[in-house]
């Protein structure tokens, strides 16, 4: 038995390093009055980490008695977050809100650490238990950090929204948990497939995985399980909503991905790469086109009449998740893919206009649409660069995020699934209104007041290029990224 | 002998109980005492299958469903404690300063 | 005619109704914290007829010992003691009891009509269930659980901590 423990240790590497740099920022955080160095230890801890996944490149087993899988979707998922988290570290360093904590800015970075912590066991889970778990651990990470601001009524307002929200959906799910655990006898994703392959009573089966989806919704701001986004992006700290919207949301897919991929797809089929055969009585694919249009349009549609930029950006990315949505209901390789070359170029072009609103707010202290007039002239960098992530957002070429709607609505047309390729083209031109609206006030129209010019250091500008050169590169340049999103979808399910 | 479904039925009404309670109160402790209640509806229904199955990982799942509902009962609380500090308040319709 | 299983069973079944119905509907905070009192030891004394003894031990030392002080703590702190009226507002009873009614309904559904992964055994078969065997349990096959568990605890111990105490004054500029 303890063989297989000592066995697996091996291939969690990178967890562990991120569990040590857990502990030692705890310490370092008590021991030195300078926080800058809690940075730093948290900034080496995640390189590390970095630096051991890459040895599990090819690896494609379960380890820890088949609760854990360590497999090329992992691996992709876990390079994605590890990215994330660092460009959020980086983006939370050059924020004033989060200097302004003072005492308490340490912790803010640690508990980045522990965030991620929960999404990698997020995206590696095979087993029910580890699931709830994974899932836990990062709401509970989340409901904090977004309340850190403690002095701001709307951050502690945002935090309790959240916390209500989060526990009552993983209530749902944990009861959805249970009806499956009656059906199948086990907690194992391939053994639970095993059984509902072998037939099990339909209506309770359709039921748990309606109230497993609602826990999974939630996690990824599927509507009508989105309430708690707009309120809770707009009080939290921007470096929290924007490490929300990118990372919490592609573990959360993830997880999403891998239950789909191997519960519901026939063991007894003939395997075939292209289409998956799904087991007749689930109706996975109904569910997952009823969220991802519902959440497409209910976020395009909202997006539309906000003047906040934090809120606009929530709808938009509730918008987004829409999208990605529809990658994933078409359930073989190529959508698969899709979804996860979507999702690098999403948080390249995220994260900057997050970064460029949190620069800003910065310095003029708002975040309304109105303050933003006359920008683009005043400050052209930021004009330039913003309307370049804009772009991007909308899904115009030559950027990235227009590849990355290539992909989704060529795997949709190939799988005959034109309605919703349509829709989702509709959503994108709905989309293009709200965000030309910025375009607009920016370049088109002169404030009311006067506003200084901004000037950013150096290494603002640096980190704004960090993430627009992607934003543009891989508009151009995309067949590596599609190569490694191909040659990641091999999700472990069994031999 | 109390047969197995009589334990669900009973379960599944006390995890309605609780989501009324959830929908229905304004006050957040409130709230925070009817989800311990969805949450326990959910560990008896483990339980009993558990129990009927012969199967002892139902059991195993309680545990880590009680480790989590305790450590999210610490953090609500610390927040709603927050929270009241800050408003003198903790009934829902009155935390509305973020709107539609 | 009953046996005394049965008479236990609609005891603890009514005691842990009757007290959920008072968390829920009550006006006073305090009844409704007593109330779940009630319930917590209702459930354990449920785990202990479905022969998961270590389990309803648990459950009394976890809910009632830990989450419910918490919880009682949490309301002395946000409520005005000095007055004694502590309302809290219902509202929209009717549209919340139809939603509450079709959940009832759909769960009582499917556990009429499906059929369980059941060997055919009585509870009373599952008597090896002890501490040793749980621990041994966590140590080999639910190791990685476990520790997460660890990594959880540590994560919101920290976290309440730092959310709730009294931060110094801002001085004033």
């Amino acid at each position: 038995m303890l063989e297989q423990v000592y066995n697996s240790l091996q291939f969690i590497k990178p967890e562990l390093i991120l569990v040590g740099t857990l502990l030692v920022s705890i310490i370092v955080d008590l021991i030195f009055k300078n926080k800058k160095v809690v940075v730093a230890f948290v900034i080496l801890g995640l390189v590390l980490s970095f630096y051991y996944l890459t040895f599990l490149n090819s690896i494609n087993q379960l380890i820890f008695f088949n609760m854990y899988a360590i497999d090329p979707f992992a691996y992709f998922f876990k390079i994605f977050l590890l990215v994330a988290t660092i460009g959020i570290v980086l983006f939370s360093v050059l924020s004033k809100e989060i200097s302004d904590l003072k005492s308490r800015e340490g912790e803010f970075y640690y508990f980045l650490v522990a965030l991620t912590i929960g999404m990698f066991l997020m995206t590696s889970s095979t087993n029910l238990i580890m699931m709830y778990l994974a899932i836990e651990l990062t709401s509970l990470t989340s409901y904090m950090l977004a309340g850190f601001m403690k002095e701001e009524k709307s951050s502690s307002e945002a935090s309790l929204k959240y916390v209500l929200y989060g526990a009552f959906s993983s209530g749902m799910m944990l009861y959805g948990i249970s009806i499956i655990y009656g059906l199948t006898g086990s907690f194992d994703l391939l053994a639970i497939n095993m059984a509902i392959a072998d037939g099990v009573s339909s209506l309770a089966l359709l039921i748990s995985t309606v109230l497993m989806f609602v826990g999974f919704g939630y996690k990824i701001s599927a509507v009508p399980f989105h309430f708690w986004t707009p309120d809770v992006y707009e009080g939290s700290p921007i470096s929290v909503t924007t490490i929300l919207s990118v990372a919490s949301k592609a573990a959360g897919f993830s997880m999403l991905m891998r239950t789909a991929k191997i519960m519901f797809i026939d063991p007894y089929a003939a395997p075939t790469v292209n289409d998956w055969q799904i087991i007749d009585s689930v109706p996975i694919v109904e569910i997952l086109t009823i969220l991802s249009v519902l959440t497409m349009t209910l976020g395009n549609l909202v997006a539309i009449w906000q003047s906040n930029l934090k809120r606009l950006l929530a709808y938009s990315s509730i918008a987004h998740a829409g999208y990605l949505l529809l990658g994933v209901l078409t359930m073989n390789n190529e959508g698969y893919s899709a979804t996860l070359i979507y999702f690098v170029t999403y948080l390249f072009m995220n994260v900057g206009a997050f970064l460029i609103v949190m620069l800003v707010s910065n310095k003029l202290n708002s975040s309304d649409i109105d303050s933003y007039k006359g920008l683009g002239m005043k400050s052209p960098f930021i004009g330039v660069m913003f309307a370049l992530f804009l772009i991007s957002l909308t899904g115009l070429p030559p950027t990235a995020g227009f590849v990355g709607k290539l992909y989704i609505f060529a795997a949709l047309v190939n799988k005959k699934l034109i309605l919703l390729a349509v829709i989702g083209v509709l959503n994108s031109v709905v989309s293009l209104y709200y965000y030309v609206r910025i375009f607009r006030n920016m370049f088109l129209r002169e404030s009311d007041i006067e506003t200084p010019e901004i000037k950013l250091s150096l290494a603002e500008k640096l980190l704004i290029l960090v993430f627009a050169i992607p934003t543009i590169g891989l508009g151009l340049y995309f067949a590596p990224l599609v190569e490694f999103a191909h040659a990641s979808v091999e999700i472990f399910s069994g031999n | 002998m109390i047969p197995l479904n009589y334990y669900l039925l009973f379960a599944a009404f006390l995890f309605s109980v609780g989501v009324v309670g959830v929908l229905i109160r304004r006050n957040a402790i409130i709230v925070f005492m009817c989800i311990e209640l969805m949450l326990n509806s959910v560990n008896l229904t483990f339980i009993a299958f558990s129990a009927f199955m012969g199967n002892a990982i139902g059991q195993m799942f309680v545990f880590f469903v009680m480790t989590v509902a305790a450590a999210e009962a610490a953090v609500g609380l610390a927040i709603i404690i927050a929270l009241f500090r800050n408003k003198k308040t903790i009934n829902i319709d009155q935390i509305n300063l973020l709107k539609w | 005619m009953l046996n005394l299983y049965d008479y236990i069973f609609y005891f603890f079944a009514i005691v842990i109704l009757g007290s959920s119905f008072v968390v829920v509907f009550s006006r006073n905070i305090v009844h409704s914290a007593f109330a779940l009192l009630f319930t917590f030891f209702g459930v354990a004394g449920f785990y202990v007829l479905l022969s998961a003894d270590f389990l309803a031990i648990t459950q009394l030392l976890v809910y009632v010992g830990g989450i419910l002080v918490l919880l009682l703590f949490g309301v002395m702190l946000t409520n005005n003691i000095v007055n004694v009226e502590i309302k809290s507002g219902t509202m929209q009873t009717l549209p919340a009891s139809l939603i509450a009614a079709l959940i009832a309904g759909l769960l009582c559904g499917i556990f009429y009509v499906s059929n369980w992964y059941l060997v055919p055994t009585t509870p009373e078969l599952l008597n090896n269930t002890t501490a040793v065997a749980i621990g041994y349990a966590f140590i080999t096959t639910w190791i990685l659980p476990f520790e997460v568990a660890s990594v959880v605890l540590l994560v919101a111990m920290i976290g309440a901590v730092i959310i709730a105490r009294r931060e110094k004054a801002p001085e004033v500029e």
